[in-house]
């Protein structure tokens, strides 16, 4: 990420945001309850920055809104991400990054499983085996480098080197 | 079965472990707030009695009481083991265990209290011996599993050491020529072992797993039929019984009553469950029915289930929302 | 000898008597010339022979503390001895070294210095100091001796040559203490800048200043010297870019440093770079060109850092104007053509894959080295340009012309330097034609992006001479009007209307022939289906359809020959609406007179315009309202929009923009005008006069609302004139107005009549006549607020305000008497809330009246002054009040402070703050959001005060968190959110209950208070964690 390490994948493929969700009158009426929906998960996710790019997920297409399932009622949250290349070193830190920003943004009740998207990496399993493993996943945010990639991850920074 | 107490153990963080003394007056707990608190029953509720000075690093994995009751060992993410004695009104640190490479995920004491097993997810299970003077020696690494280990659990009675693991095992293990080694791997489940319970006897062993499945492993002696066996020969482990399609979630812990043979398991879907044996169960086709199913034990996943060692049918369970409940089953009429 | 008896005294009371003071009593009596100096050396004699080293340094010491205060009063003779005397005692005994130093400092600042001792003193201070082994405060006397040296002996010391700078370097060599290293810095800087003789010793002065380079500073806690990292860095630079003889040194050491893991390092590297760029040549950069470019490529496109990049950028801006610089030898090659080429062959081939990331950083690299200047900028338009155009024929997929189309803006729009100088054209005029087409058919799709983009590319183009043909222009205006037309994407409405108002400006002529007559078509034209056969939904998009078309009338119109074919169509539109057309809802009636307004405040400010305003617009729009207000008088007869309140409040920004702009003359005969109509009935200057007479405009009848709401309009008019211009019958005037404010039964007409009261007073000069226009005013309204019967009394009260607001902005004396009058209404049982809602206006800028755009009088410091004077009658207010009364207080406070500038709100903030956490437990959600508004601003950017109050505003903005209200949830997170930036130590203690409690908001069942809960929860999750 520093100075002269090469990158696994220099000149990934970028694709275009989403954009702000409009909100919409609904949204303004005291009196109507929201439920969490898709679009409110990805948008939870989707300007997590790369590890190694200045870029988001989103630009990226690592998530998209169609690999997020919610059900408020039952409490459940599925994403599914894609690495950018088969062999990306850095997929268990974006999974894990993905995990950490659902836990610290939905409320304690929801059970949140995320995956790395079928075929899309070589060691799918292993990579999904580790975030799904709560004790891995919370030994390794006692670990202060790896807290410190995370946290810069998630940080409310918008990337900078992208098209406006 | 009913709810006693509900308590706040762990605020802000998970509740990871809890574990009775050999009396039942005491239950301890840890989490990820780096504490061990001691609760005791205080007329109708439960009090704090002791909290340990701060003696880990980071997350407490487990904890367990020497067979006296009068030790407490945890373990911990900082690859540290710590032996805590009472001394006048408090709990004090007598020894760090130190020699793993990182997290220690559980500590077990074995039933004579003069053998200690760690292991940790760097892959090794490590048994210490105490002398008289209450020093702690290492006498055997074994590296038999290839993913960290998660439990570790003595045979009830006998010098017999189960492992449970990542790489989805059980694993038994020996001492053999002053060495410790793996006399037996139970392979059967398809995901991350979790947690492990010997039934009173010792003669069966109830395993859980991210597989969301809980399996009963018998001790079988080849030559069982013709009588007593060859000493040499090692009693083998088969998977008797497998209870699937009951939990929708990771089964973290299974808790095997010592007095009514009651199973009880701890899951990530918020559920406690208690499971009964069969009358006609026999001793090839163990049969377990779900007697009891309270599916919003906790607000977040349980972590762990432990009978009281006394007072049949009293349950203790943990989760990640930092809170303890205690809970009373009588048996259906 | 008395005077040397005294001298003997004074030096045995110092030396033996260790009596400091007697320092300065010898100094004195040096100065009053009880005796000289040089018998003070000799009163010293036995104590500088002393055999104890502690004597001797005490007699020195006393020495040089008189120096310290004589020195300017030397004689050259007096200094030649004493520098003798000095340069012999810096090899006494080293304890004494400290006061040596200090004397000669003394001696370095006299102004008569004898020729050839600066240089003695330099040589003795070389030969004979090891000033390394020196305590931090002698290092410091050493470095300044030299500085005041190089002020005034700069001749002598040159003469030195190389070995200044050689005794320099030796003494600065390990220096590690911040203020001394920036004493070195100064003086290594002035031997670069100043032109000293470096001779064999360049690289030894570079060593020993470059290696503190990148510097890495923190400044210990509370620092008392205040010296930050930043401070070290420049000084550092100006050193090591001062000269181009250590480019060969400092280049490696950039190209080095740029690849640290440091991210302010690298930042130093860059910054550096850029800055030596200015006094090097091309000869003294071609070495290390691919090194350089490498550094700044992998920067570029690998960096995660906003600043990192834009720094890169700049370095490589800097580095190809430098090259650009260089006089080009026909013997030599061009410098800056390979540099390019460098450039060109790393960057170019990526512009081929506008899918992939690299695209963007190379097009960045590519543009920032092309706005060098003219050349550079040349070249690589000629080789980029070329390219982009073909890709993008190619390229048939959106998102890919998208990306390509937005390079090409990059390239369109010119930099400062690289703008074609005199006889130059501009870069892209070879490409003039296919950039236009590209533009055009750009326009033509239906992709969203694309549309907008083309539209700034339009933009750009326009702007450059020569880059649109006359038949562009026109071909523009027609996709412009094309997509006023069509689009109703709110981003590409706005890009087309920035497109339009930038092009009209510069081709005013083609935009009023060939856009505003389409418009203005579509404007008016009927619809195909009659009303009643249409569904709502195709209603409202031809509504939207003449929105934009309005909208764009508007944005058009500032050269006079498009305001004089646009205001009469929007004018059009209001006398159909009128009219009763039936064509125009309310909704598009107000709009179009907010782009009336816009017309009046940007169309150009010259006196065709303003005539235009003077003879046409004001007159229409007056006349229009009043018959719309006499017709709807009549019986049966159909209303009129232009009698809604909503459409006058619209109109009166139109009139008061108009007439605000008006020059003296023009200005004068509206006022007269607009006063002889309220006033007398006079319609002569109307264009349609068939109004009954006599008219009563400002008389109250009670049906009469219609009318009586048209002082709105006057108050336009008269209170938007400049203070020089005469208001005529203004005692009438008064008169009149006061009693419509205090008697009409009308909200919208007393209102109107207070604001335009109170506009007029604000104006008027001081003086007696003022005074008796308030005191009777005053009297009346007193009468009528203690009169608790009296109906009039929300009358009198809004005139009360509006003056206080007239008079507390202008700082009249008298204001105080009003705003203690609105006070005294906080415990009113029927004005209460009134009154605590009044102080928000009061301290707030009206849109229509009162404001600097109404040349009113607005004194910059009035709400300090405010507070100032007031806070204590409140606080007082607050705490004697009875419970019920309390809020009215908490309110008014609220909208007081909320209206403060940040910077007085932060010195008040003590005394406030317990105030404001009080207002935050008040039941009334708007007390609440009111304070919850005025806390955001200062928790972003907290003061000292705050810290032992963040327990308690912690719980009580957790406890709003769960308010019904979803404005006050929202609100309290923000603040909670702005929290987490307090420094860490305040507010760690406090993480783990605000994350707790914040879990519960991230189940709200409001998905917008979810979303402030998730950022202000993340954040403090954040708080005393790496990676912050």
């Amino acid at each position: 990420m520093s100075g002269g390490t090469q990158l696994d994948n220099e000149n990934p493929q970028i694709f275009q945001r989403s954009g702000e969700r409009l909100w919409t009158a609904e949204d303004e009426d005291e009196d109507i309850a929201d439920p969490i929906d898709d679009r409110e998960i990805f948008d939870l996710i989707r300007s997590i920055n790369d590890p190694e790019h200045p870029l988001s997920l989103e630009d990226l297409n690592v998530v998209e809104q169609m690999r997020v399932h919610v059900s408020d009622p039952e409490s459940t949250v599925t994403v599914e991400f894609t690495p950018t290349i088969p062999h990306c070193s850095m997929a268990t830190l974006i999974g894990l990054s993905i995990k950490v920003k659902l836990l610290r943004s939905l409320p304690s009740r929801f059970k949140i499983d995320v995956h790395i998207t079928p075929g899309t990496h070589a060691s799918e399993d292993a990579v999904n085996k580790q975030l799904a493993d709560k004790e891995r996943v919370a030994a390794a945010l006692e670990n202060a480098q790896l807290l410190e990639v995370v946290n810069q991850c998630l940080a409310s920074k918008l990337p900078a080197n992208l098209m406006p | 079965m009913n709810i006693l107490h509900k308590f706040s153990a762990h605020p802000d963080t998970r509740c990871w472990y809890v574990a009775w003394n050999p009396t039942g007056t005491l239950l301890a707990s840890c989490g990820g707030d780096r504490a061990i608190r001691i609760w005791a029953r205080e007329g109708d509720s439960w009090e704090c009695r002791f909290v340990l000075p701060e003696g880990h690093q980071r997350t407490i994995r487990k904890v367990a009481w020497s067979p006296c009751g009068n030790y407490l060992a945890s373990a911990s993410f900082d690859a540290t083991t710590c032996i805590w004695g009472k001394k006048g009104d408090d709990f004090e640190c007598l020894t760090v265990l130190e020699g793993h490479e990182n997290e220690v995920k559980c500590v077990s004491w074995a039933p004579s209290g003069s053998l200690l097993a760690t292991c940790s997810r760097d892959k090794s299970v490590w048994v210490w011996e105490v002398d008289e003077e209450d020093e702690y020696e290492c006498v055997s690494v074994v590296n038999a599993h290839t993913q960290d280990v998660k439990h570790v659990v003595w045979h009830p009675t006998k010098e017999l050491l189960a492992s449970a693991s990542y790489d989805n095992t059980v694993r038994l293990y020996k001492e053999e020529d002053d060495d410790w080694v793996c006399k037996a791997t139970l392979e059967g489940h398809t995901a991350t072992v979790w947690s492990l319970a010997f039934d009173s006897s010792g003669q069966r062993l109830a395993s859980c797993s991210d597989d969301r499945t809980v399996k009963i492993w018998k001790e079988c002696h080849p030559e069982d039929e013709q009588g007593e066996g060859r000493a040499s020969t090692d009693p083998e482990w088969k998977c008797v019984c497998t209870l699937s399609g009951f939990h929708s979630r990771t089964v973290y812990d299974v808790a095997w009553c010592q007095q009514t043979g009651l199973l009880a398991t701890a899951c990530a879907d918020d559920g406690v469950r208690v499971f009964k044996e069969d009358s006609n169960s026999d001793c090839h086709q163990t049969i377990f029915s779900l007697s009891v199913h309270i599916p919003k034990a906790h607000n977040q996943d349980v972590n762990c289930v432990a009978w009281h060692p006394k007072e049949a049918g009293l349950l203790a369970s943990c989760s990640d929302d930092g809170e303890i409940a205690i809970w009373s089953y009588q048996s259906e009429t | 000898m008395a005077a040397n008896s005294v001298l003997l005294g004074l030096v045995e009371e110092f030396v033996s008597g260790q009596q400091d003071s007697k320092a300065s009593e010898t100094a004195t009596g040096v100065k009053t010339g009880q005796f000289t100096v040089l018998e003070l050396v000799e009163a010293l004699g036995l104590s500088l022979t002393s055999s104890q080293a502690q004597t001797r340094g005490r007699g020195v010491q006393l020495l040089s503390l008189v120096l310290q205060e004589c020195y300017a009063s030397l004689s050259e003779r007096e200094v030649e001895v004493l520098v003798a005397f000095y340069e012999n005692r810096l090899k006494d005994h080293y304890a004494i070294t400290p006061y040596v130093l200090q004397g000669i400092k003394a001696l370095t600042k006299c102004p008569k210095l004898p020729p050839g001792l600066s240089v003695s003193i330099l040589k003795s201070l070389f030969q004979d100091v090891h000033v390394q082994s020196l305590m931090l405060k002698e290092r410091s006397c050493v470095y300044t001796i030299l500085l005041n040296l190089m002020e005034s002996q700069e001749e002598e010391l040159k003469g030195l040559g190389a070995d200044f700078v050689f005794g320099f370097v030796q003494a600065m060599d390990g220096e590690r203490d911040p203020r001394n290293l920036l004493l070195a810095f100064q003086i290594a800087g002035n031997i670069v800048h100043r032109g000293y003789e470096l001779g064999k010793f360049t690289e030894e002065l570079f060593e020993v200043t470059s290696c503190y380079f990148p510097i890495d500073f923190t400044p210990p806690p509370s620092d008392p010297h205040g010296i930050t990292q930043e401070d070290l860095i420049l000084s550092l630079r100006t050193v090591l870019t001062g000269t181009p003889r250590f480019a060969e040194y400092l280049l490696p050491l950039i190209i080095e440093k740029v690849d640290s893991d440091v991210q302010s390092a690298k930042l130093d590297s860059l910054q550096t770079l850029t800055a030596c760029t200015t006094l090097y040549t091309h000869k003294d950069l071609a070495e290390f060109l691919t090194g350089l470019w490498t550094s700044l490529r992998r920067e570029v496109f690998q960096t995660a850092s906003e600043k990192v990049e834009a720094a890169s950028l700049s370095a490589l801006t800097a580095l190809t104007a430098c090259l650009s610089r260089s006089v080009r030898h026909s013997d030599s090659e061009d410098g800056l053509e390979v540099f390019l080429d460098l450039v060109l062959r790393d960057c170019q081939h990526h512009l081929c894959e506008p899918d992939l990331k690299l695209v963007w950083p190379s097009a960045k690299l590519l543009q920032a080295a092309a706005g060098a200047s003219y050349r550079a900028s040349r070249k690589i338009a000629a080789s980029v340009v070329p390219l982009l155009l073909e890709q993008y024929s190619t390229r048939t997929q959106c998102a890919q012309r998208r990306t390509l189309l937005e390079v090409v803006q990059g390239f369109v729009q010119p930099a400062q330097n690289s703008l074609p100088g005199d006889g130059e054209e501009s870069i892209l005029s070879g490409f003039q034609q296919p950039l236009c087409s590209l533009v055009f058919s750009a326009l033509s799709e239906s992709n969203t992006g694309l549309r907008v983009i083309a539209s700034r590319v339009l933009t750009a183009l326009g702007q450059q001479p020569g880059l649109l043909l006359p038949s562009d222009v026109e071909l523009a205006a027609d996709h412009l009007t094309r997509l006023v037309l069509e689009e109703d994407e709110p981003q590409i409405c706005s890009a087309v209307m920035d497109c339009s108002c930038a092009l009209a400006r510069l081709y005013p002529d083609a935009f009023a022939s060939k856009m505003i007559p389409k418009l203005k078509g579509e404007i008016f034209s009927e619809p195909m289906v009659q009303d009643d056969g249409s569904t709502p939904a195709q209603t409202q998009s031809r509504q939207a359809v003449r929105q934009r078309c309005v909208a764009a009338l508007a944005v058009m119109s500032s050269k006079p020959s498009v305001v004089q074919e646009s205001a009469p169509i929007l004018l059009e539109v209001l006398s159909s609406a009128h009219a009763g057309s039936g064509l125009f809802s309310l909704e598009e009636v107000v709009s179009t007179c907010h782009s009336l307004q816009r017309v009046a405040a940007q169309a150009q400010d010259t006196e065709e315009t303003g005539r235009f305003f003077h003879d046409i617009i004001i007159p229409r729009l007056l006349g229009l309202a009043l018959q719309a207000a006499l017709q709807g008088e009549r019986e049966g007869a159909q209303q009129s929009p232009l009698t809604e309140e909503a459409v006058l409040s619209a109109l009166v920004p139109v009139m008061s923009t108009a007439c605000s702009r008006l020059q003296s003359q023009m200005a004068a005969l509206t006022a007269s005008r607009a006063v002889s109509l309220f006033l007398d009935g006079d319609v002569s200057f109307l264009p349609e006069n068939d109004f009954p007479s006599p008219l009563q405009l400002l008389k109250k009848q009670s049906e009469a609302w219609r009318r009586s709401q048209l002082v709105c309009l006057l108050m336009a008019c008269v209170c938007s004139m400049p203070r020089s211009v005469e208001i005529p019958q203004i005692d009438r005037l008064f008169e009149e107005l006061e009693e419509l404010s205090c008697t009409s039964p009308h909200p919208f007409s007393y209102t109107a009549a207070a604001k335009c009261f109170a506009g007029l007073v604000n104006k008027r000069p001081g003086g007696d006549q003022l005074d008796s226009v308030l005191e009777r005013m005053m009297k009346r309204i007193s009468s009528e607020l203690d009169c608790a019967s009296s109906s009039f009394r929300v009358q009198a009260f809004t005139l009360l305000l509006w003056v206080a607001k007239a008079l507390l902005i202008r700082y009249h004396p008298l204001s105080t008497a009003l705003t203690d009058k609105l006070f005294s209404l906080l415990p009113d049982p029927e004005l209460a809330d009134a009154a605590a809602e009044g102080f928000s206006l009061l301290l707030s800028d009206p849109a229509d009246v009162l404001n600097r755009e109404c040349h009113a009088d607005v004194r910059i410091m009035y709400r300090q002054r405010f507070f100032t004077e007031n806070s204590a009658k409140l606080f007082q207010g607050f705490y004697s009040a009875d419970k019920g009364r309390k809020p009215g207080y908490l309110k008014a406070l609220s909208h007081i402070v909320n209206h403060l500038p940040r910077q007085v709100q932060l010195t008040e903030l003590p005394a406030l703050l317990p105030l404001l956490l009080e207002a935050l437990s008040s039941p009334d959600r708007r007390v609440q959001l009111s304070t919850l508004s005025c806390l955001h601003p200062v928790l972003m950017d907290p003061p000292p005060a705050l810290t032992p109050q963040v327990d308690g505003l912690v719980s009580h903005l957790l406890k709003l968190t769960t308010s019904p209200g979803m404005a006050v949830r929202i609100a309290s997170l923000r603040c909670l959110h702005a929290l987490s930036r307090l420094p860490e130590h305040m507010i760690l203690p406090f993480r783990a209950r605000v994350i707790r409690a914040l879990a519960k908001a991230l189940d709200d069942r409001k998905r917008l208070v979810r979303k402030e809960a998730v950022e202000a929860r993340g954040e403090w999750f954040l708080v005393g964690c790496p990676g912050r």
